[in-house]
């Protein structure tokens, strides 16, 4: 890789492979642009910095998806409290679909773009704990397998597979009105 | 099949990761089961809506992210380089330092210098003519002779070095020089000669 040797314009190139995946996945994760181009600059300057770590066994989209998604959980931990999904919903379902999308995404252009659904699904995803939200979106919205998704989180198959069965039910319940 | 072991089967189905006897299995109690069929069938519809959300298209990143990605990363080279070059090497880069202001103040020198210097032992009886210098036939030099922004015409014997910087040499047939014969037109190569030869010159106008 010649990224590894600190060259600046293999590095650019590499930037402009990957910024779009890890933005989607940040603004997935996130639900605000602002925050997600702080995540991608951020996954970037730790790949930068830790080039000489980075194992050429492992594959270079795991590694960059395991910083970046690293870096999101961090922010959403420090965003409020984790609530347990084994317990009871609480069901808020507060359906003005508004309220729910960040103000400084509030343009008209996503208003008239996000159907009723759109919004709510937007909701749910948002609504779920970190640890579902992470596998949620990096198999539905990254379209990574669940194996993949056990390289980028460095954990179980099963553990991963788990989630994802949780992860579902959650969001069918919270969508089982419109469903 | 209970309906729990149901729900378990209808999430690995969903995974693709069913064997084709336990689909018949799952398939056979969503015969008898509605509540099953219909669970997995709202199960699918959220996934189709999942799926779906990829479609949405997300405006992209503005343009100066890239452009601020690639400013903040860190120079580490070279920082780096130069730092373990100085942990590693203490006494190297105090004697670097010196170089440098040896070089510094030796160029400004240089710049300035254009007059003629000569330096050797019995100068008097060397003939200078304007800017050229000459070492008559029959005479010999008894050391190395140094000129300096002049030209050097040899007729006669240098027993040494003889070393013209920034000027010309000329060398007679009649001409003996013993040793090194040295001819520097660089500012660089002129601050190695002075950094290796101490200079006082005797200077004629
Ligand atoms: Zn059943």
């Amino acid at each position: 890789m010649l990224a590894r040797k600190g060259d600046q314009r293999a590095f650019a190139e590499l930037v402009e492979l990957y910024k779009d995946k890890i933005f989607h996945l940040a603004y997935r994760m996130l639900n605000n642009r602002h925050e997600a181009e702080d995540v991608v600059q951020d996954t970037f300057l730790r790949v930068y910095k830790n080039l000489e770590r980075y194992d050429e066994n492992q594959k270079f989209s795991t590694w960059i998806y395991r910083i970046g998604t690293n870096l999101c959980i961090d922010r959403l931990r420090k965003r409020k409290p984790t609530y347990s999904l084994d317990a009871e919903m609480n069901d808020q379902e507060g359906i003005d679909g508004y309220a729910m999308i960040p103000s400084e995404d509030r343009t008209p252009e996503t208003e008239y773009m996000l159907s009723e659904t759109q919004q709510m699904i937007r909701q749910a995803i948002d609504s779920l704990p970190a640890k579902y939200k992470t596998v949620m979106v990096l198999r539905y919205m990254q379209e990574l397998s669940l194996q993949e998704i056990s390289d980028v989180l460095d954990m179980p198959v099963t553990t991963i597979k788990t989630r994802v069965h949780r992860g579902r039910e959650f969001l069918r319940k919270k969508l089982e009105r419109k469903l | 099949m209970d309906c729990k072991q149901a729900l378990s089967l209808m999430h690995d189905y969903m995974d693709n990761e069913l064997a084709p006897n336990q689909v018949l299995l799952l398939k056979e109690h969503f015969a008898v089961c509605p509540a099953c069929t219909e669970r997995y069938d709202q199960l699918e519809r959220t996934e189709m809506m999942l799926f779906g959300i990829k479609t949405q298209r997300i405006e992209p990143m503005a343009d100066f992210v890239t452009a601020n990605i690639m400013a903040s990363l860190p120079k580490k080279t070279k920082q780096r380089v130069w730092l373990r070059w100085v942990k590693n090497h203490p006494a190297i880069t105090v004697a670097a330092m010196f170089v440098m202001v040896m070089f510094i103040s030796a160029l400004s020198f240089w710049n300035q210098d254009r007059e003629l210097m000569v330096k050797g032992p019995d100068l008097d009886k060397l003939i200078i003519e304007g800017d050229k210098v000459i070492v008559p036939k029959g005479h010999v030099v008894a050391g190395d002779l140094t000129v300096q922004n002049g030209q050097a015409e040899v007729y006669g014997e240098v027993n040494g070095n003889l070393t013209v910087i920034e000027g010309s040499m000329n060398l007679a047939s009649t001409a003996h020089i013993s040793g090194q014969v040295t001819k520097i037109d660089e500012a660089m190569s002129w601050l190695w000669y002075r950094i290796t030869h101490m200079f006082s010159g005797v200077a004629y106008n």
